[in-house]
């Protein structure tokens, strides 16, 4: 992953992206103390198997797991309700969200894939000033608009090199 | 390379006196003091003949070494208090032989043993530039007193038989003219020997390690000899090219400390032929290493975008420092706002990433060390260029101890650059004192029984092994 | 001789006004000891605090600067009863200020209007309001060294400079900054409807380093900290300071400024965290606490000489308190505008600040706030339930083509908008200020006729498909008024260098001296009266 100063932007974010998700779970293994004993490895796993089902893009596991924890002793039903979605998942052998996610039924199961989803896309658990925080710089929002908005508290470019195009909503959006 | 200050030690006090009054009204054409004035740049006097908002070439650059502050020298041609009544043949003895008006001789921080390859005919250019192409400053040198047996001069004489090259370069018939002109001005001008290859017991330039990278004070001027793995021979001429015009080369490497003061005041000014020759001549220097050696990773091309945040979010500043991931804290908080959360730069590569980087991959850790501590600056004509230092100089925003840098250290070698490597607060300890050096002053005056050569040896380290130069020269000017 | 209670000049606050009046008095040979009551942290620990919080609060800056029990300050957390400002007028006056040393540039935006020649003359050119004790003119060399000082970057192009009725002596010490997207179509726009949108001026490395601080490098992140010190904050200056010898005391809490036989100050008085109490001496003694706490200290200094608070024998402290009243349109258009590169507020229209109108109603300043929008929208289309596909592309559409527009208006001295002590007290016992507020009918009069049909018509310019405008004025967190200067001891608490009237040694200089508020964030025209003070107090000691 040579850096090439005139690669274009979109490119550049993208294989660096695809580099650090390709290479996340060797990461994780890398890092000992980045494993979360609340939650056992197979229900990690398999809470990155439902996300990965609910979110059609590549997840951090580390996120993972402290998304995990949460879930664990936020909904007392953790357990049963990833099984239950990812089976309606499977059955309709989804590839990707849109495949499958009408098919859970309103209610807990509904309610939990929404909470799953915002988990990912705020970085939080909630809304609310008490809110728990699983990551602020990784959180998917952040990644719909990394082509012309800026994460806050994180530089976008060389002093005064910022100007861009308007971009118009046709535009394609960053792959992540 | 210019922290190899000038050892002109307080000489002017003692020279006017002696200093011969003939008259030196002569007159130079502008296109020879044009030349005179290139060769100069090439040669970078500027970088340690001025202060830090100095008048040009007028001295007073205050330079911190183990063996006490040095002062460096008026070489402009003020008559009381420069060079003004230098003589041609004085001033290309002072240049290229070390030996002043007065005829005492200067310690090799000058670097004439690399000015000495120069030819009479440049010599004499820069000559004119100096003498008329300088404005003159009334600015009396500031008198530099380091303790015995330091100040015993006379001792270069023998240093100087042994291993000043007293000849200027010719050209090598079998070598293109492009190589030949990229050797006069590597080897000589630009002095790249003079940081880049290592030294032998007395502190000689070790010519069959020639370029393969030496300490500089806190900094490392690493390998750049044709070594695909440990050298520059992964670069191309151009990359070469563009690294001394700018002092960067994306997802490579960035020129800070005595680099990124010779890339403001010298390298990016030479012309594109001469940049193309050095880069030619430098490309073709052997590796200092047998041939089989020549297999694994560059320091440019090591470390990947990781984070540890995961660890650290919605936990705690407090936490975080606490705990086993301080390293990745101390990261995010202090450096990741520029250089991103992975470490990645950004995307434009004006902050540049911190894998695929020599300052963090290379063979030791001196230079991710000192860049923390001391920062980076440089000017080109594409903008100045400046990270804060985390040091403890006055200007410094955020002052980190030495177990934060070295947490902060361990976290970039073992993730983005040379995971080989690790760092202790005390390393942090030698860097931020200026680097490597040893207790010279003692040393020597033990010495001063042992023998004559001791003590040479001595001497001649402590000129060479200071280098503390743009580091301390902050402190005492800030 | 300085020691750690007693000093030449005693500096009580260490913001932007105490810091630039320390450094003046011990580059002149004066021992200079400040007091902070809150702590003394990291930019690394405010940065990290900002980062860990929670997505839906990252717009309360108190969730980066966590008050201190000793020292509170205003959090987005309290319920109305417990928090630390009480409010009893029709209008809070809801403010945010950070008691912590370096004081609150640590999450100012950097903003540097200056006044105008007619910013400082309501009363005589539109009988409002009141007239400045000196002219623009008096105050130029120091908004010029304010400059310096805080290092301000702006316009070249004199046409594009502000104010364009009063001159500049110096140029900006950098270029303006580039313009995000969304700034550069809002300009575009306003153009068409006869509105110039011109660079903000402020105190932010523009395209290269000054002053031992690095370039600005878009992190988009000024309020609530700039993470690289790129933007000036007081914070920037104080170990400068201390290297310099100045002592600094922090986790102090002054709460009685003590006056002797002749009425001058003779000591502060101030509670450490464990509650104890200790007196500071000095010859000359500088309150820069801000607007609000300035006030508050001088009521509760009230002793029997000084019945009504220490200098108060006017009746004016803690009355007269100004803000910036504004009003937000949140603007949604078919068209995307982009928002979120650079600085978070870069660009704004001055010109409606100005006119014979101001005989009638407020001027406004309109700005495009350039701050990243994901923050503001995610909630609202995560809630829409999509998800997949349409959930990113929703999300980026709200980013892009949502904007905020603020119209800030200036509001008159009125001596009815008053601080006084609540009987509630704070941790260490000392009374909560309490803040009776009313923007007034001048205000009121500008939004209904003026400021909102413009940015009415400036959101329909945009493309707008939808307007929400907030209902009620909000706070600026622009203290000013509540140490007016004035010529006249009678009606004003400080004279022309923010000298108190009726304490030779005493200083009360910045936002609470200022007589009118313009429309302008008020910081540097608070530094320019710190500098104008730090001279006028290095003349005093010379003859002391």
């Amino acid at each position: 992953m040579t850096r090439q100063s005139r690669d274009p932007f979109g490119q550049l974010m993208l294989s660096r992206r695809s580099m650090l998700l390709g290479s996340a779970t060797l990461i994780a293994a890398a890092h000992p103390a980045l494993s979360f004993a609340a939650v056992d490895s197979a229900a990690e796993t398999r809470f990155m198997r439902l996300s990965t089902l609910l979110i059609n893009h590549q997840l951090n596991p580390d996120i993972g797991a402290r998304i995990a924890e949460t879930a664990t002793s936020q909904y007392k039903n953790f357990s049963p309700m990833l099984d239950a979605i990812i089976a309606i998942a499977e059955k309709k052998q989804a590839k990707t969200v849109e495949d499958f996610f009408t098919d859970i039924p309103d209610g807990e199961l509904k309610d939990f894939a929404h909470w799953v989803i915002f988990a990912w896309y705020s970085g939080c658990s909630s809304e609310k000033r008490d809110a728990k925080v699983f990551t602020y710089e990784e959180a998917l929002t952040f990644k719909t608009t990394s082509d012309v908005v800026t994460i806050p508290s994180f530089g976008f470019s060389g002093p005064n090199l910022w100007t861009r195009p308007n971009l118009p909503l046709s535009a394609p959006m960053p792959t992540f | 390379m210019t922290s190899f200050k000038t050892f002109l030690l307080a000489a002017p006090f003692a020279f006017v006196a002696f200093a011969p009054t003939i008259s030196l009204a002569q007159d130079f054409p502008a296109d020879l003091v044009e030349k005179g004035r290139y060769l100069a740049t090439a040669s970078d006097c500027v970088a340690c003949h001025t202060a830090k908002g100095g008048k040009p070439m007028a001295g007073g650059l205050a330079i911190d070494s183990p063996v006490g502050t040095i002062m460096s020298t008026n070489i402009t041609p003020s008559k009381e208090t420069g060079i003004g009544n230098y003589t041609e043949a004085q001033f290309s003895d002072a240049v290229r032989k070390g030996v002043r008006a007065d005829g005492a001789n200067l310690y090799p921080a000058m670097p004439y043993t690399a000015y000495s390859f120069m030819s009479d005919a440049d010599v004499h250019a820069m000559y004119a530039y100096f003498m008329k192409g300088v404005a003159p400053v009334e600015a009396k040198n500031a008198e530099t007193s380091l303790p015995f047996p330091m100040n015993i001069r006379a001792s270069m004489i023998g240093w100087n038989l042994l291993f000043r090259n007293n000849t200027p370069l010719s050209d090598d018939p079998k070598q293109s003219a492009e190589w030949n002109r990229g050797r006069y001005l590597a080897e000589g001008a630009a002095h790249c020997a003079t940081c880049h290859t290592p030294r032998g017991a007395f502190m000689q330039e070790k010519a069959s390690l020639n370029l393969s990278g030496a300490q500089v004070g806190p900094w490392y001027a690493p390998d750049i000899t044709s070594d695909k793995v440990t050298g520059i021979g992964s670069w191309s001429q151009d990359e070469l090219v563009t690294y001394l015009k700018t002092g960067r080369l994306a997802g490579k490497a960035q020129a800070a400390g005595s680099m990124g003061e010779a890339i403001t005041h010298s390298f990016q000014h030479l012309t594109d032929a001469d940049l193309k020759a050095i880069a030619t001549y430098v490309e073709s220097v052997p590796s200092a290493h047998p041939a089989a050696a020549a297999t694994g990773a560059t320091r440019f091309d090591q470390g990947k975008p990781v984070n540890e945040l995961a660890a650290l979010r919605g936990k705690g500043f407090d936490n975080g420092m606490k705990g086993a991931h301080s390293g990745a804290q101390i990261f995010s908080a202090n450096c990741a706002s520029c250089h991103g959360f992975n470490g990645q730069g950004t995307a434009d590569g004006y902050y540049p990433s911190i894998f695929h980087n020599s300052a963090t991959a290379g063979s030791n850790a001196s230079n991710l060390i000192a860049t923390i501590l001391y920062g980076v600056e440089r000017e080109t004509e594409s903008g100045h260029v400046f990270m804060p230092p985390f040091g403890d100089q006055p200007n410094a925003l955020t002052q980190l101890d030495n177990v934060e840098v070295a947490s902060l250290a361990n976290y970039i070698l073992k993730d983005y650059g040379n995971s080989k490597l690790t760092v202790t607060a005390h390393d942090v300890g030698v860097i931020r004192e200026g680097g490597p050096k040893s207790d010279i002053v003692t040393l020597a005056r033990i010495g001063m029984g042992a023998g004559a050569l001791v003590v040479l040896a001595l001497i001649a380290m402590a000129v060479i092994l200071p280098r503390r130069g743009r580091a301390g020269a902050d402190k005492a000017n800030a | 001789m300085v020691t750690k209670t007693s000093a030449d000049v005693i500096v009580v606050g260490t913001g932007v006004v105490g810091v630039v009046i320390a450094e003046q008095l011990i580059d002149a040979g004066h021992s200079v000891l400040m007091i902070e009551a809150g702590p003394r942290v990291t930019r690394a620990e405010v940065v990290e605090n900002w980062r860990n919080a929670p997505l839906g609060v990252k717009g309360d800056t108190s969730v980066a600067y966590p008050p201190r029990p000793w020292a509170p300050h205003p959090t987005g957390a309290d319920k109305p009863e417990d928090a630390y400002l009480q409010f009893t007028g029709p209008d809070p006056y809801d403010q945010t200020f950070i008691r912590y040393a370096g004081g609150s540039t640590w999450h100012w935006a950097g903003t540097s209007w200056r006044l105008t020649p007619e910013d400082m003359r309501l009363h005589s050119l539109y009988g409002v309001g009141r007239d400045w004790a000196f002219d623009y003119d008096t105050l130029e060399p120091y908004y010029v060294r304010t400059e310096h000082k805080l290092g301000i970057s702006g316009p070249s192009d004199r046409a594009l400079q502000w104010p364009q009725t009063g001159a500049r002596s110096a140029p900006y010490l950098m270029p303006s900054f580039p313009f995000s997207p969304g700034e550069q179509k809002f300009t575009e726009v306003v153009k068409t409807l006869g509105y110039t949108n011109i660079p903000v001026a402020q105190a932010r490395n523009s395209g290269m380093p000054y002053d031992g601080r690095p370039a600005c490098c878009a992190n988009n992140n000024c309020v609530p900290v700039c993470p690289v010190a790129a933007k000036y904050d007081a914070e920037t200056s104080l170990g400068r300071l201390e290297r310099k010898g100045v002592t600094l005391l922090v986790d102090s809490v002054v709460y009685k400024v003590e006056t002797n036989a002749q009425n001058k100050i003779e000591a502060v008085h101030f509670y450490d965290q464990h509650k104890e109490s200790h007196r500071i001496t000095g010859k000359l003694f500088v309150l820069a606490c801000n607007g609000l706490e300035n006030p508050k200290l001088l009521l509760m200094s009230a002793n029997d000489r000084n019945p009504n608070g220490v200098a108060n024998s006017s009746d004016q402290v803690g009355r007269n308190m100004m803000d910036h009243p504004a009003r937000t349109l949140t603007v949604t258009t078919k068209e995307p505008f982009w928002s979120g590169l650079g600085p978070v507020v870069n660009s704004g229209i001055m010109e409606t600040s100005q006119g014979a109108f101001r005989s009638e109603h407020a001027g406004a300043y309109f700005r495009y706030n350039n701050f990243a929008r994901n923050r503001f929208v995610t909630f609202a289309a995560l809630k829409k339930g999509l998800v997949g596909k349409a959930l990113d592309e929703e999300i980026r559409r709200m980013t892009a083509c949502t904007a905020d527009i603020v119209a800030a208006h200036e509001v008159l001295p009125d001596p009815n908008n008053r601080l006084t002590l609540s009987a509630k007290k704070d941790w260490l016992g000392l009374p909560k200020p309490s803040i009776h507020y009313d923007v007034g009918e001048y205000v009121r009069k500008s939004a209904e006729t003026y400021s909102l049909p413009i940015g009415k018509q400036i959101a329909a310019a945009m493309g707008a498909i939808d307007v929400k405008i907030t209902p009620k004025f909000s706070n600026s967190k622009h203290i000013m008024g509540g140490t007016i200067m004035g010529k006249d001891a009678s009606n004003s608490v400080v004279d022309v260098d923010c000298r108190a009237h009726d304490h030779e040694n005493l200083f009360i200089p910045g936002g609470g001296a200022m007589a009118s508020t313009a429309c302008g964030n008020s910081t540097i025209t608070m530094t320019a009266l710190a500098i104008k003070a730090a001279d006028a107090i290095v003349a005093q000691m010379r003859g002391a």
